[in-house]
């Protein structure tokens, strides 16, 4: 099992130019290492709705990579999307599912059918030919270049262990910029960021 | 309406995506979409996914619609809600109203008030029709009707609201899509 550093830390390290989108206890994790204009969180939005926005931002920029940090909970809330993903033809699209087998954000819940759920055989069952289960931090850091530069659509379930993360409430009090924003603010300023994104000699912070 | 008109405005609207889940009464326009390249359909397994992929789509820089049954509607409620509403995206959403005739027979239209649990166990009332409009009302949700060929009009009508307020527009297709 990996620590939320050493799952976070390598990825904020590869990371270069590819969209990051979070959600739920992921939010504010990724955040403390990674405060990108290409970052997103969806937060204070619908549960379970992560992976198939990030599938709509992959399929608008079919040239950019599209990193989706989704909790196993808000994955089992939407398994069809796995199939939605993998017929979309979204070769962009790298999906990790954070398997920390409860509802952090809750108390720690466990999450229905927790220690026994295979997501790498319900992605290969769904249509997604490259999926992959990590539960040793070596050899999931050292296979991010392949994960994040390959062709997909990819899924990748990561034991995590579970923290004691909190909601976010968008306000001044979050530490990362693309935080504070309300959520309809956050969506049409990422909009705007990412359509100066195709503008030549774009400037990344 | 025939599917061809619709899809026509679509195109003439610059819609890059449908994303949603056929019906009996869109099944006409699934079937055009299926044969062109342009505007790209994809189909979901549940709507609610519909709303956030078209939210994806529009941060991404698209111009997706939406286009479900009413059924779908009612399944998408926190999905439609937490994406498309929170995020204040202006989307259009096509959606098919089963259900209406055996209302508009009834002369329950246009629905008024709230729904009785009598209402909606009556067997000659579709449940899904009497609950569609007070729930777009509920959700804050503006919506119109495609009743006939010559409201074709109310779908650059809605582009144009749904960007000027800046919030998804709903246009409820009573009727069943023709292929002629």
């Amino acid at each position: 099992m990996l620590t939320k550093d050493e799952f976070i830390r390598p990825l904020a390290h590869h990371r270069k130019n590819e969209i990051v989108i979070t959600s739920m206890g992921m939010v504010r994790p990724w955040a403390k290492h990674s405060d990108h204009i290409l970052d997103f969180a969806v937060a204070d939005s619908a549960m379970g709705h992560a992976a198939d926005f990030a599938l709509g931002v992959a399929l608008a920029r079919p040239h950019q990579t599209v990193i989706c940090l989704n909790g196993d909970g808000s994955m089992l809330m939407n398994l069809g999307t796995l199939v939605t993903i993998a017929q979309s033809g979204a070769e962009n699209l790298v999906l990790f599912v954070i398997q920390n087998e409860c509802y952090e954000i809750t108390g720690n819940q466990p999450v229905p059918g927790a220690t026994q759920i295979d997501y790498v055989l319900l992605a290969h069952g769904a249509g997604i030919r490259r999926a992959y289960f990590f539960d040793d931090p070596q050899v999931y850091s050292a296979s991010l270049p392949d994960l994040l530069h390959g062709t997909g659509p990819v899924l990748a379930a990561v034991r995590v262990e579970a923290g004691n993360e909190k909601p976010l409430h968008r306000s001044q009090a979050e530490p990362a910029r693309y935080l504070r924003p309300s959520l309809a603010e956050s969506a049409h300023s990422f909009r705007e960021i990412l359509s100066k994104q195709d503008e030549p000699d774009i400037v990344s912070s | 309406m025939q599917a061809q008109v619709l899809l026509s405005e679509l195109r003439s609207n610059l819609v890059s995506h449908v994303i949603g889940l056929p019906d009996n009464a869109s099944a006409a326009l699934f079937s055009l979409l299926n044969s062109k390249e342009e505007p790209r359909l994809l189909t979901v397994t549940r709507e609610g996914e519909a709303f956030a992929i078209a939210s994806g789509l529009w941060v991404g820089g698209k111009n997706p619609i939406v286009l479900v049954q009413n059924t779908g509607l009612l399944e998408s409620g926190d999905g439609l809600r937490g994406t498309i509403i929170r995020m204040q995206i202006p989307i259009v959403c096509l959606v098919t109203y089963r259900g209406y005739s055996t209302i508009a027979k009834a002369g329950l239209t246009p629905v008024r008030g709230s729904v009785s649990p009598e209402f909606l166990s009556r067997p000659d009332l579709d449940s899904v029709a009497l609950m569609t409009e007070p729930t777009l009302k509920a959700w804050g949700l503006s919506y119109d009707f495609l009743l006939k060929p010559e409201d074709r009009y109310k779908v650059s009508a809605a582009f144009n609201q749904a960007k000027a307020l800046s919030q998804p527009a709903v246009l409820l297709i009573p009727g069943e899509l023709t292929s002629g």
